[in-house]
C-alpha cells in the first residue's frame, strides 16, 4: 500500500496539470513500515524525453540520484517515482512495464482535458513483465 | 575499499544499512565485494548472466561509470557509489 499525504498529493496533480498536454515526472519521498509506503514530499523532476512528451516521459538518472541525495538529507527514502498520462486511463503502459524499475511503487495519474481524472499505483516485476497494482490512498 | 549507497528497497538486504563500505581497488571489485558479502543483492543488480540489469545504472560519486571506465573504473576509499535505476515510460507502446 501507498499513502500519499496531501501535500505532495496536491503538489504532483499541480505538476501534471502545468505539464498538460506533456506527461511529467517525479519523485516520491517519505518513509516506509508496516507494510505501508507513506509520501511525505513529492520532487518534481524533468521530463528528459529527446522527442514529443505528449506520450513519453524519461528520468534522467542523474536527477534520480540527486532525489535519492535529497531523501537521504531529509532523513527520509525515496519511495517510488509519479509519472502522468495525458488524455489516457492511469493504466501501466507496455513501454512504462519495459522500462521500470522493480525496487519502487509507479503512480500514474490521468490527466483528462487538462485536468485530474485519477489514478493507480504499480509495482512492476523484475522481469519488466507484469505490474499489479498495488492500493494507492490520496 | 569504497562506500556504496543502498537505495532503500535493498536495506532489507543489507541488515537495513543504508550505506556499507567494502573492498576493492575498482568499481568491478567494489561490487563483487558487495554482493559476496550481501549475496541476496546479486539477484538485485546482476542479471543471471552476471551482468549490470538494464535497469541499473552505477554512479562513481557523480559520474556514470560507462564513461569513466565501467567495471575497471578505479575506486578508491573517498569514493562512493550509488546504485541508480533507469526509469522511462509513457503511453505509446
Amino acid at each position: 500500500m501507498i499513502r500519499i499525504a496531501p501535500e505532495p498529493w496536491a503538489a504532483m496533480v499541480a505538476h501534471a496539470r502545468a505539464s498538460y498536454p506533456n506527461e511529467c515526472c517525479g519523485a516520491m519521498l517519505g518513509s516506509a513500515g508496516d507494510g505501508a509506503r507513506n509520501v511525505q514530499q513529492a520532487i518534481a523532476l524533468p521530463n528528459a524525453f529527446a522527442g514529443a512528451q505528449a506520450a513519453r516521459y524519461e528520468l534522467r538518472p542523474e536527477d534520480l540520484l540527486a532525489a535519492d541525495k535529497a531523501a537521504r538529507d531529509l532523513q527520509m527514502d525515496l519511495l517510488g517515482i509519479y509519472h502522468s498520462h495525458p488524455d489516457c486511463d492511469a493504466y501501466f503502459s507496455a513501454t512504462d512495464l519495459a522500462n521500470s524499475c522493480p525496487w519502487y511503487s509507479f503512480v500514474v495519474l490521468s490527466i483528462q482535458n487538462g485536468e485530474f481524472h485519477h489514478a493507480n499505483s504499480f509495482l512492476p516485476n523484475f522481469d519488466q513483465t507484469e505490474a499489479p497494482k498495488e492500493e494507492l490512498i490520496y | 575499499m569504497a562506500k556504496i549507497l543502498i537505495p532503500t528497497p535493498l536495506r532489507q538486504f543489507t541488515a537495513k544499512q543504508d550505506s556499507v563500505v567494502v573492498p576493492g581497488s575498482t568499481v568491478g571489485e567494489v561490487l563483487a565485494a558487495l554482493t559476496a558479502e550481501y549475496p541476496e543483492l546479486r539477484r538485485q543488480i546482476f542479471n543471471p548472466e552476471g551482468k549490470l540489469r538494464s535497469f541499473v545504472n552505477v554512479y562513481l560519486n557523480d559520474e556514470d561509470i560507462r564513461y569513466i571506465g565501467k567495471d575497471a573504473a578505479p575506486a578508491a576509499d573517498s569514493d562512493t557509489l550509488s546504485l541508480v535505476p533507469s526509469i522511462a515510460g509513457g503511453t505509446r507502446h
